[in-house]
């Protein structure tokens, strides 16, 4: 997953100037840094602010990241410092007098790591089924919207026979599981799923 | 993750929609906006002492606060010096010289100040939203800050 061509390609294309390159990183890491900064229960303004900081950060460290796929890593902690930049200041302004606890201050660097390989995991299954077939995507997005969709109310809006709902959605998920952006987290995945068994780690 | 059975496969990616939905469109836009900074040719100036937050430690130790607010900007080239008294904000550069300083804000606004011959200026009125300076001297010198919010 570090070494995911893509990102590394994103990175390289934005660092030359490619708006079109940074978008998409933007796009594709935007919930990672938003996740973490209502980890740290910030409100929205305070969320613009970090949020700023770290584009801007990153728009100046573009060409300076030495390790382009390492791209995440560094999004993850950099937010997490803003953020705590941001509680801070808060907190010596009173503002937020008792609401400001340990749990706030101090968000374990297990959970930003984990933040991490959820934001990677996510960019994948997202990019995975922008690239499916439009049939696909309307489907599997009645499946997994909250409530679900029962088979009959997906009958009655995609006009698919309720006996074809479960082989067209076993197909589906094939194509998604088949993706190359899920390719590329493949052998990331493997080492995470070791490194989270480990005592400790 | 290609192992994992379907309905595994499918809540992963409902979460992964999930989450996506929950940002706001404004807080994507503003990531896209940063870009813009990203051709200013000018040499960066850390920050390299803020009262606010080097002074914290000495004024516990002496049992009194700063009632100025004093920031440094350092590059290899050139360092600004920032101090907010009352309701202006003065500015030294060092080694001091003349110059042109723009003041950037966030929403995109640019106004401009001179500096005097001996590398004095003035921001008025000091900007309520965080802004950022670069100023450029004769010499050729082009030296952008980091956002500051006073």
């Amino acid at each position: 997953m570090r070494d995911d061509p893509h990102v590394v390609a994103l990175v390289t294309r934005a660092s030359e100037g490619n708006q079109d390159a940074w978008n998409e990183l933007v796009d594709r890491y935007g919930t990672l840094v938003y996740t973490i900064c209502t980890r740290y229960r910030l409100n929205n303004h305070d969320i613009e602010d970090v949020g700023q900081n770290v584009w801007l950060l990153l728009v100046e460290q573009l060409g300076k990241l030495r390790e382009p796929a390492a791209l995440p890593g560094w999004l993850a902690t950099t937010t997490a410092r803003e953020c705590l930049r941001v509680v801070t200041a808060a907190s010596k302004a009173e503002r937020l007098g008792t609401r400001l606890d340990d749990s706030v201050l101090f968000v374990d660097d297990a959970v930003i790591d984990e933040e991490i390989l959820v934001a990677e995991r996510n960019a994948a299954l997202r990019v995975a089924f922008a690239e499916l077939p439009p049939h696909c995507r309307r489907l599997l997005s009645m499946l997994v919207s909250d409530p679900p969709h029962s088979y009959a109310e997906i009958h009655g809006k995609l006009g698919i026979a309720v006996g074809s709902i479960g082989p067209q959605r076993a197909r589906c998920l094939e194509r998604l599981r088949r993706s190359d952006a899920l390719a590329a987290l493949g052998e990331g995945e493997e080492k995470i799923n070791t490194r989270g068994g480990e005592p400790g780690a | 993750m290609r192992n994992w059975d379907d309905d595994r496969l499918l809540a992963a990616l409902g979460q992964a929609l999930k989450a996506r939905e929950a940002v706001p469109s404004w807080f994507i836009q503003t990531g896209k906006s940063a870009y813009a900074w990203h051709d200013i040719d000018a040499e960066l100036a850390q920050l390299t002492y803020d009262s606010d937050r080097d002074q914290h430690a000495v004024a516990v130790l002496r049992s009194e606060t700063a009632s100025i607010r004093a920031l440094t900007f350092t590059s290899a080239h050139l360092s600004l010096e920032l101090e907010v008294t009352g309701n202006s904000l003065l500015g030294q550069l060092l080694p001091p010289r003349a110059g042109e300083l723009e003041i950037h804000t966030r929403a995109g606004g640019i106004s401009t100040t001179e500096v005097d011959e001996i590398g004095c200026f003035s921001v008025d009125p000091i900007p309520d939203s965080p802004f950022r300076l670069r100023c450029r001297t004769a010499d050729g010198t082009d030296v952008l800050t980091g956002w500051v919010t006073f």
